[in-house]
């Protein structure tokens, strides 16, 4: 009996090693390259450390390690935007453990600026790569001649819809918010599904179709890192949010939380007639499973219903950058990965084919194949051409605050209110504004 | 939540007798080799309790703007933790939580382990395991699990409404995410109280209710007057932990979150508002004091039950 | 036990098996309680992507049953990462377990069988350490082990999960009432120095709560959520909680890389649990009873 409880646990334990020293992998002494979810492929090389989550990385990651000799890149995914903010925000809180280059949304910078995380790299050979965007995404990544980041991928919003559920109800794609209610309203009446969807946790839309009405909601300098400007509540935010409110109210869209098992469901089921989203979202929609089965080529793209139809504002909802971090062992290799990661043409080209990323690399957004690419998703429509590098062209670039998270977490309370029935449009503006302006002013900030 | 321990209350020792010096030398040595014997522990205590508290303490002294400085501000967080209306509704949640909670749960496991207790049957000892089993998955998978059983797309729940016609009630949304947590919680919990309320039962005399049976009490009246005064530490003790346990309610609502359709806030709980504080807004001081301020309440409430019940200090020896 | 000690007269019987009706009725209810997320689990974890979310049933199979097609995905996705989640969740359970088992032995029996200045002290403050909210305890322990570098390794997560007051009550408890002090001075007189005595002579007479401690603190390392979500970055160190953890929130958004996860998700919870319940069913006997320990007097 003992002798048999002491052979088990010895067993276990042996399992549990061997089980735990294959983890083990490449590596060893050095404290950069310990667990890659990628293979090194030069050994002798330095390493640089990279936390992304765009879906193809593992190709885009190989495609840099194939092409260097005097530098490798050992990726890891720590989670998908938010939960990698908070390993990153936590590293930079505690002075140790964050990578040597980071992805990061363009709202994003200016909270990791701020905190002094992320290297000027410029002062590193960053502005090599400058030639390849467009001014107004270089100026979206850098401060005054400092620059922060290398932008990678953009998202001019657009409007997805399902052609099936259009030509059944006789409507075609609204150009305007007024014929979007219209149109959800006729769908309703006639028995129709939901039109739209108005998920509490994407607070960065909101915020795009509040500026797309006019709204500024954050004045801010990083030159002049005490000084803020707060709007979250003026008419336009307002108007905003009393509309999507009252749709919900009249139960046109729905309440769901995007990027969740049941949103996606209802996605393939047809349950929702338009997505208002951006470039990218074809990819992770048909990553997650969707336009595989019934629904297969039923999507088809628009352009973003707009408040006033003769005279169109652009606006973008994520595209990320990568940036390097100042806990960097390396800022001059670190720079290159960060320039040079996801900026070879095959990477680009599997990054553009399969819709995971709208690429701002003029080289691309330039070429012929991209600009007359005949999208399977969309059934072959030519959504880059028609859409959504109009889209990008007209997009003259947000302001964010140093504290964006925060801001986001208050927006989507707020929101869940207004799904919830419990509160209006204006009154959540009134709410946000209130608690985004207590926590600036808490945290230092001079608020105008 | 933290589990609870299995429950006693040592019994008293006997009184001392005045010692020689011979003896009270003998005694010191031992004294120190005890000493030697919590050491490990101790070390422990200090280097993953004590230290990283104190430091906790001192970071919640201190104030850190992103726009300023840090300052050495005395109480200034805990006087914005207590007039913090995330906070207070956090703590107010927590507390009706532990009402309605702690009540069913303890129910429910009295209940079943009173049962079990009566019964020899396979099948209770096959529902004793089960009943238990779920103190064995990991509170996160089995917040995945409730996830996916609460969607309203493809849940049962959603499909037992469509038969019908009906839209089924998302269960963690604003109006419903009490009574979802409630369910997985319990879920969750009741089998290990149920164990251990049952462990206790079936340490009892048996010769103790053959004098009650004689004279003619029921089964119902045994349980009653007999089994649950003889448990009533065990009890008082689960209740103790299973309070604590509430009020720091996090991993649940910390998993379901993102699916929760803005019913779970990120100041849904204390804890949770502490974890975003300190992990997505960096405000590691403010999220210090906010902990403590939880702590703080915890310790009055916890005080509070033991005067109610009149058991303080019972399970200190 | 009780039922049976009674003298059985066989009307008598009859009436008592018509009785335990209702308590059977009332256990089969709870059982299916119980038992509906692990159906809907064990179901599910047969279904691809497109069973998981048709419109199929959820507490029924699929047209197709591919359990085995998962499993093998399961341990072959991403370089088989799933099973160094599963040893790294064993690796710290058994060294987190055995590590705050034995101190917890040893200073449970200290507390029971020594007295001296400031035990009482000492056992209060033990005590009370039970009330300090988990996120007091994360954030400065991060901190404090970023400036080790100790981060990201695998003595992030072990380490704190060496501390285990509950672990060292109980000890307490059960020492005090199973070990006879007179026994421990017929030792001491037999000239075996504390250290033997308390080898030979205390431990074998602590061994059932030894198992019990041993068992509730690998099941809460093995349970461990926020403190190694905390520590580590790196997935290859991850335990088995926070990985799932991690492909459920890739999940939604295609970070697969085209690879749904969802499938995988249900059937590695499933395989996740599996581990903890042979360890309870099998440890059966020994935990009960440790589960007892000195729960009445």
């Amino acid at each position: 009996m003992k002798k048999k409880a002491i052979i088990a646990a010895v067993s276990a334990i042996a399992i549990a090693l061997s089980l735990a020293a294959c983890g083990g992998g490449s590596g060893g002494g050095s404290s950069v390259a310990k667990n890659c979810t990628n293979k090194i492929v030069v050994k002798s090389a330095p390493v640089v450390t990279v936390w992304a989550w765009y879906p193809n990385m593992a190709k885009v990651v190989d495609n840099f390690n194939n092409g260097h000799k005097d530098v490798q890149v050992c990726w890891t995914n720590v989670g998908q935007g938010g939960d990698e903010y908070n390993k990153f925000q936590t590293a930079v809180a505690a002075g140790k453990g964050a990578p040597d280059v980071v992805m990061l949304e363009a709202d994003h910078l200016a909270n990791y600026q701020i905190q002094g995380a992320l290297v000027d790299i410029s002062k590193y050979g960053g502005n090599s790569v400058k030639k390849n965007f467009s001014e107004g995404a270089w100026k979206d990544v850098s401060v005054g001649s400092a620059v922060y980041a290398a932008p990678i991928d953009g998202g001019p919003m657009a409007m997805i819809y399902r052609k099936d559920i259009f030509a059944k109800y006789g409507i075609t794609p609204p150009t305007t918010w007024a014929e979007y209610q219209q149109d959800a309203q006729k769908v309703k009446d006639a028995g129709g599904p939901l039109f739209g969807d108005l998920g509490a946790n994407t607070p960065a839309v909101m915020m795009a179709l509040q500026i797309q009405k006019g709204a500024m909601p954050f004045t801010y300098d990083p030159t002049k890192p005490k000084n803020v400007g707060v709007s979250l509540d003026d008419s336009a935010s307002k108007d905003v949010l009393d509309y999507w409110g009252g749709l919900v109210k009249d139960k046109l869209v729905g309440v769901q939380d995007q990027f969740t098992a049941d949103y996606i469901s209802g996605v393939v089921g047809g349950k929702y007639a338009t997505y208002i989203s951006a470039a990218w979202a074809p990819g992770y929609l048909s990553g997650a499973g969707v336009g595989q089965g019934t629904d297969k080529g039923q999507f088809a793209s628009a352009p973003l219903p707009q408040w006033d139809a003769s005279n169109p504002v652009s606006v973008n909802w994520g595209g990320s950058a990568f940036a390097v971090t100042t806990q960097a062992t390396d800022k001059k290799l670190s720079t290159e990965v960060a320039t040079g990661l996801y900026a070879d043409n095959a990477s680009l080209e599997d990054g553009w084919k399969n819709q995971v990323i709208f690429p701002l690399n003029q080289g691309v957004l330039k070429s012929d194949a991209f600009v007359n690419a005949e999208v399977a998703f969309f059934g072959g429509q030519t959504v880059n051409k028609d859409i959504y590098i109009p889209a990008e062209n007209a997009y003259k670039g947000f302001t964010y605050s140093p504290f964006q998270v925060y801001y986001y977490a208050q927006l989507q309370a707020e929101l869940a209110k207004v799904n919830a029935g419990s509160e209006t449009g204006s009154e959540a503006a009134a709410a946000v504004q209130k608690s985004v302006e207590t926590y600036a002013k808490k945290q230092g900030f001079t608020v105008s | 939540m933290t589990s609870a321990p299995a429950i006693a209350s040592p019994r008293r020792r006997t009184p001392r007798v005045p010692l020689s010096s011979t003896q009270r030398a003998a005694q010191r040595r031992r004294a120190a080799i005890g000493w030697l014997f919590i050491a490990p522990f101790g070390v422990v205590f200090l280097l993953f309790l004590v230290a990283p508290l104190a430091y906790a303490l001192g970071l919640s002294l201190f104030t850190k703007g992103l726009a300023t400085g840090t300052e050495f501000a005395w109480f200034a967080n805990y006087i914005q933790a207590f007039t913090d209306p995330s906070f207070l509704r956090g703590v107010g949640f927590v507390v009706t939580f532990s009402l309605v909670l702690i009540p069913i749960q303890m129910a429910l496991s009295l209940g079943v382990a009173l049962v079990l207790d009566a019964l020899t049957s396979r099948f209770a000892r096959f529902s004793r395991l089960v009943i238990f089993l779920p103190y064995a998955i990991p509170a996160v998978i089995g917040a995945i699990m409730w996830g996916f059983l609460y969607s309203p797309t493809f849940g049962p729940l959603g499909q037992l409404f469509g038969l019908i016609g009906q839209q089924a009630p998302f269960l963690l949304d604003a109006d419903h995410v009490f009574g979802g947590l409630i369910n997985v919680v319990t879920w969750q919990w009741a089998g290990y109280y149920m164990i251990i309320i049952y462990a206790a039962l079936q340490g009892i005399d048996p010769s103790i209710y053959e004098a009650a049976r004689i004279d003619g009490a029921s089964s119902w009246q045994v349980a009653l007057r007999i089994k649950v005064p003889l448990v009533s530490n065990a009890l008082l003790l689960i209740l103790v932990f299973a309070l604590i346990g509430t009020l720091q309610f996090f991993t649940e609502p910390a998993v379901l979150r993102p699916i929760s359709n803005g019913g779970i806030t990120p100041d849904f709980t204390p804890n949770l508002y502490a974890y975003t504080t300190a992990f997505s807004y960096a405000q590691f001081n403010y999220a210090s004091a906010i902990s403590f301020a939880l702590g703080i309440v915890v310790f009055i409430c916890v005080y509070i039950f033991l005067f109610a019940t009149r058991k303080r200090g019972s399970f200190l020896s | 036990m009780t039922t049976l000690s009674t003298p059985a007269v066989t009307p008598m019987r009859r009436r008592r098996t018509n009785r335990n009706i209702v308590p059977h009725l009332f256990l089969g209810v709870l059982v299916v309680y119980f038992l509906i997320p692990l159906w809907w689990m064990i179901i599910n974890s047969s279904k691809d992507a497109a069973g998981l979310f048709g419109g199929t049933g959820a507490m029924w199979f699929a047209k197709d049953i591919n359990f085995l097609g998962n499993l093998q995905d399961l341990f072959t996705y991403n370089g088989g990462i799933y099973l160094h989640w599963l040893g790294n969740s064993a690796l710290y359970a058994i060294v987190g377990g055995v590590g705050s088992t034995a101190i917890a032995v040893l200073a449970g029996y200290g507390f029971a069988k020594f007295r001296f200045r400031g035990r009482n002290l000492s056992f209060a403050l033990l005590l009370g350490s039970v009330m300090v909210p988990l996120t007091a305890l994360v954030i400065p322990t991060f901190i404090l082990f970023a400036n080790l570098h100790l981060t990201d390794t695998i003595w992030a997560v072990i380490l704190p999960s060496l501390l285990n007051p509950f672990g060292v009550y109980l000890m307490r408890v059960y020492a005090g009432d199973a070990v006879p002090d007179e026994l421990l001075d017929a030792a001491r007189v037999d000239g075996a120095g504390e250290f033997r005595t308390f080898a030979q002579v205390a431990l074998p007479l602590m061994r059932p709560a030894v198992v019990t401690v041993l068992l509730l603190s690998m099941v809460a390392t093995w349970n461990n959520y926020f403190l190694p979500l905390a520590m580590l970055s790196d997935n290859g160190l991850f335990p088995v909680t926070v990985g799932l953890g991690l492909w459920q929130s890739l999940a939604s958004a295609n970070n697969g890389g085209g690879h749904s996860l969802w499938s995988l998700i249900v059937i590695g919870s499933l395989v996740s649990i599996i581990p903890l319940i042979i360890a309870f069913l099998s440890l059966q006997k020994y935990w009960q009873g440790g589960l007892s320990i000195g729960s009445l007097k």
